[in-house]
């Protein structure tokens, strides 16, 4: 059986053939992109029937996501949201709170409307919206209710007495001075450790993890995803990830597909070595399923996290003179990179700051020095800061960019007040630059750090507004059809399926993305309210509700 | 308060000998029953499996994975942390990885339960002026250096000159003492129960702040209280500079005629504590005293 789909229009990320009205599909696959009266020679004799579900529709190639973590992302997803920006959830837009009052109420609110007895873990909080957050304030809600307030940056939590108890946390058994006010309820960095390891039995029960996939599954389904790449496989625990990920993202009524890319120091822990590293990442090739592929890809980590400002940074470095933290030691770093590089595999490295991308760069030389290769897909993830000169290394070393865009909207005011000042924090995210020297550049979610809503992150390359809507290093700014490819076709070659998804034309899976305006000559400020009707993933519809 | 552990942190950067002086530790004798050690987990590691069995009986080894503690929901030290707490563990020494700042880590062994005890930074002869210049780790090898407790210098057999300008108090790895002064370190004043029958050591720094007649410090170090086990340092007196090296009884004293680079005036003292009065017959205040006037 053949389908016909015919649109409004087409965006085809084809640039030979940039529109079409129709496109036609058997099995999953696309036979012919372009005007209904060109394909009549597919259907001569053939069954076939007419999808005019999206006649006034756009469609676009499906999105892709190529970094995010369904691991994080199930640990969180279970718990109710309170947060200070808007968070668009399949089960209902999460309206952001940005009052202490407004915040206590919503506690109240979710305590009055769930079953009772069952614990509620709430995530979102941040003093600088919420105020102080306290013990007193949640036993206000409830002194009954085991209540968990989790802190936005997941560094600290609070907890009434009730929560305690449940968990066994005996206050009479914390001394002062290990970062536990146990009045307060507050835990918090090495605190935190000794109250997650006590929640564990409730965050990471196999049942709750499942609910967590579930809801994953919705969110990249609304998100308008086809494809989504887990860009650490295996940073908890590799057998139970990979079994859970089996149980919940294969099937067919999964509507995406997900390249799976190995945590490499994970791989070989336990007293490996690094040069037995490719063998022990080509082995989990034997694991694919239809939906759930491993590549010859490795994920490895150069600098700290971005949202603890431990992003390594070049000179003048952090305003009050702390400095980041590297999260293996720069020979370690090498010693993978050289073990993959040597194998032929892709590699994938989280940088951060501009000295953890000069590292990463000064190894890749290296690499190309000894052994040199072309299209290697060498790519830099999340890529917080860089200066210009490093964007020429970049294209010059031949690798690509996979960037957290959203880190602009959400800290670069913070950062430019209390972090590296207004000139770098503006200049975070230097894609402009990346199209204009033409690296192969995409945009991510890091799902559960910013919205995994593509066309979210559309709008902030495009527009650069943070969240005190102040326009940030506006020559940076992507045009909408750089921010288009970003989320399509440059991703899909970012994670080694450019051959079967990321744009529409004769031979690919067909993977769209069915939307209510049209991307690219929409007013730019509307991309991130753009309707996302349905998506389908192999031919098949999966519509939004 | 008797419950709390005390944990000893070794650390220092990658190849500098962290694991070496953990097989040391585990095959001496001195070590005492239940201590657990917890190893960086993280690529090829050189632990003696089977000095991890022959201790298996008293102590217990756990492997650590190079995680980000802050931002990893798992968070490998407080796990691990926590299953010693199941076992019947007296003291913990943990290897840090090679890229962790000493005083972050300190922070982490307040964990409910344990108390941090001293920080060992290993300090490789070879490679550390080199390295403290590094573009990518100066500044992680630097902050090493600073928020050591007690140096340890290895591979000196590489750079027999070695020296280390520096007002802090330090071992090489030849000296017969390392083990028990490792494991007898004693810097943090939490009320961590003092092992039995092990021999604790603390350190004193004086910075000098004003000439000293060269017959108070003669004086000073001929009396000083034999629990003093070292003392080391620069002083300025009226009689010019002097650098002071004494070691038990031996004393030594000997005119330079000017600092070197980077070198501070004033005395680090390594001093053993008694069990059950930590600073014993040896007062660090009246240091300050009697040489400041």
């Amino acid at each position: 059986m053949l389908t016909l789909f015919k649109a409004r229009s087409v965006i085809t990320m084809n640039p030979s053939m940039p529109r079409a009205s129709a496109v036609l599909v058997r099995d999953g696959t696309i036979l012919e992109v372009g005007e209904a009266e060109n394909m009549q020679p597919w259907l001569e004799g053939q069954e076939w029937e007419l999808n005019e579900d999206f006649a006034d529709a756009v469609i676009c190639p499906g999105f892709i996501d190529p970094h995010l973590h369904p691991s994080m992302a199930a640990v969180l997803l279970p718990m109710e949201f309170i947060t200070a920006m808007r968070w668009r959830l399949p089960w209902g837009d999460i309206e952001p709170v940005t009052t202490a009052a407004g915040f206590d109420q919503r506690m109240a609110e979710l305590h009055s409307s769930k079953e009772e007895a069952k614990p509620l873990f709430i995530w979102g909080y941040h003093q600088l919206w919420h105020g102080q957050m306290s013990k007193a304030r949640i036993e206000a809600v409830s002194s009954t209710r085991p209540m968990v307030v989790w802190h936005r940056s997941f560094h600290e939590l609070y907890m009434n007495d009730a929560a305690m108890a449940m968990a066994g946390i005996d206050p009479a058994h914390i001394r002062p001075g290990s970062q536990i006010d146990i009045d307060n309820g507050h835990f918090y960095e090495v605190g935190l450790g000794f109250a997650i390891n006590r929640l564990n039995p409730w965050i990471l029960a196999p049942e709750q993890y499942a609910v967590g996939l579930q809801r994953l599954k919705e969110v990249v389904h609304h998100g308008g995803h086809t494809t989504i790449g887990d860009l650490a496989t295996g940073m908890f625990n590799f057998d139970a990830e990979a079994k859970a990920l089996a149980e919940q993202l294969e099937g067919e009524d999964v509507p995406f597909r997900t390249r799976l890319v190995a945590h490499g120091t994970r791989l070989t822990q336990g007293g490996r070595k690094p040069e037995e590293g490719p063998e022990l990442a080509s082995a989990l090739l034997d694991r694919n399923s239809h939906r759930l592929q491993f590549g010859r890809h490795i994920k490895l980590f150069s600098d700290g996290a971005f949202f603890s400002q431990l992003a390594q940074m070049q000179e003048p470095g952090y305003i009050d003179g702390h400095h980041g933290e590297w999260l293996a030691a720069p020979e370690e770093l090498e010693r993978h990179i050289r073990a993959y590089w040597q194998a032929g595999f892709q590699i994938h490295v989280h940088v951060t700051g501009d000295l953890g991308l000069e590292l990463t760069l000064d190894i890749l030389q290296k690499m190309q020095d000894e052994k040199p290769r072309f299209n290697h897909g060498f790519t830099f993830e999340h890529f917080g800061f860089s200066t210009p000169e490093q964007i020429r290394r970049i294209k010059a070393l031949g690798a690509q960019v996979s960037a957290n865009v959203y880190y602009l909207h959400e800290l670069s005011d913070s950062y430019a007040k209390s972090g590296i000042g207004f000139e770098r924090a503006s200049q975070m995210a230097r894609l402009g630059s990346c199209f204009e020297a033409g690296i192969n550049t995409t945009l991510h979610s890091d799902f559960t750090m910013a919205p995994a809503e593509p066309l979210n992150s559309m709008w902030v390359a495009v527009n650069r507004r943070n969240h005190v809507d102040q326009v940030m290093a506006a020559e940076e700014c992507l045009t909408q059809q750089q921010a288009l490819e970003a989320i399509t076709i440059n991703a899909a070659h970012a994670i080694g399926l450019a051959d079967i998804t990321g744009s529409l034309r004769a031979g690919k899976r067909a993977d769209f993305t069915v939307l209510g305006q049209d991307p690219l000559t929409c007013d730019p400020m509307a991309l991130k309210d753009i309707e996302i009707r349905a998506t389908v993933f192999e031919g098949r519809v999966f519509p939004i509700e | 308060m008797s419950n709390i552990l005390p944990i000893t942190l070794i650390g220092g950067y990658l190849g500098s000998g962290k694991t070496t002086l953990v097989n040391r530790l585990l095959a001496d004798p001195a070590l005492p029953d239940g201590t657990a050690v917890l190893v960086n987990d993280f690529g090829d590691i050189n632990i003696d499996e089977s000095l991890i069995l022959s201790q298996s009986a008293d102590g217990t080894v756990i492997g650590l994975s190079n995680g980000c503690i802050c931002c990893s929901i798992s968070d490998d030290l407080s796990q691990a942390l926590d299953q010693l707490t199941q076992l019947r563990v007296k003291q913990v020494i943990v290897e840090a990885s090679g890229v962790a700042e000493p005083a972050r880590i300190w922070q982490h062994c307040h964990y409910p339960g344990f108390a941090p005890k001293a920080a060992v930074v290993l300090v490789d002869a070879s490679q550390i002026h080199q390295r403290l210049q590094d573009k990518y780790v100066g500044k992680l090898a630097q902050a090493q250096l600073d928020q050591a407790h007690l140096l340890v210098i290895s591979k000196t057999d590489l750079n027999p000159a070695f020296k280390l300008n520096r007002l802090q108090p330090s071992i090489s790895c030849d000296d017969p003492a390392l083990v028990a002064t490792v494991l007898g370190w004693q810097q943090s004043t939490q009320p961590a129960a003092p092992l039995p029958q092990t021999v604790q050591f603390g350190a004193h720094t004086w910075q000098q702040q004003q000439d000293l007649p060269l017959a108070v410090l003669r004086r000073f170090l001929r009396e000083m209280s034999d629990q003093v086990h070292r003392a080391k340092g620069w002083v300025k007196t009226d009689a010019g500079y002097y650098q002071v090296s004494a070691v038990g009884k031996e004393l030594s004293l000997e005119a330079v005629t000017s600092l070197p680079p980077g070198a501070q005036l004033g005395l680090v003292f390594i001093y053993r504590l008694d069990s059950d009065a930590h600073t014993g017959g040896f007062a660090p205040d009246q240091i300050t005293m009697t040489l400041s006037g």
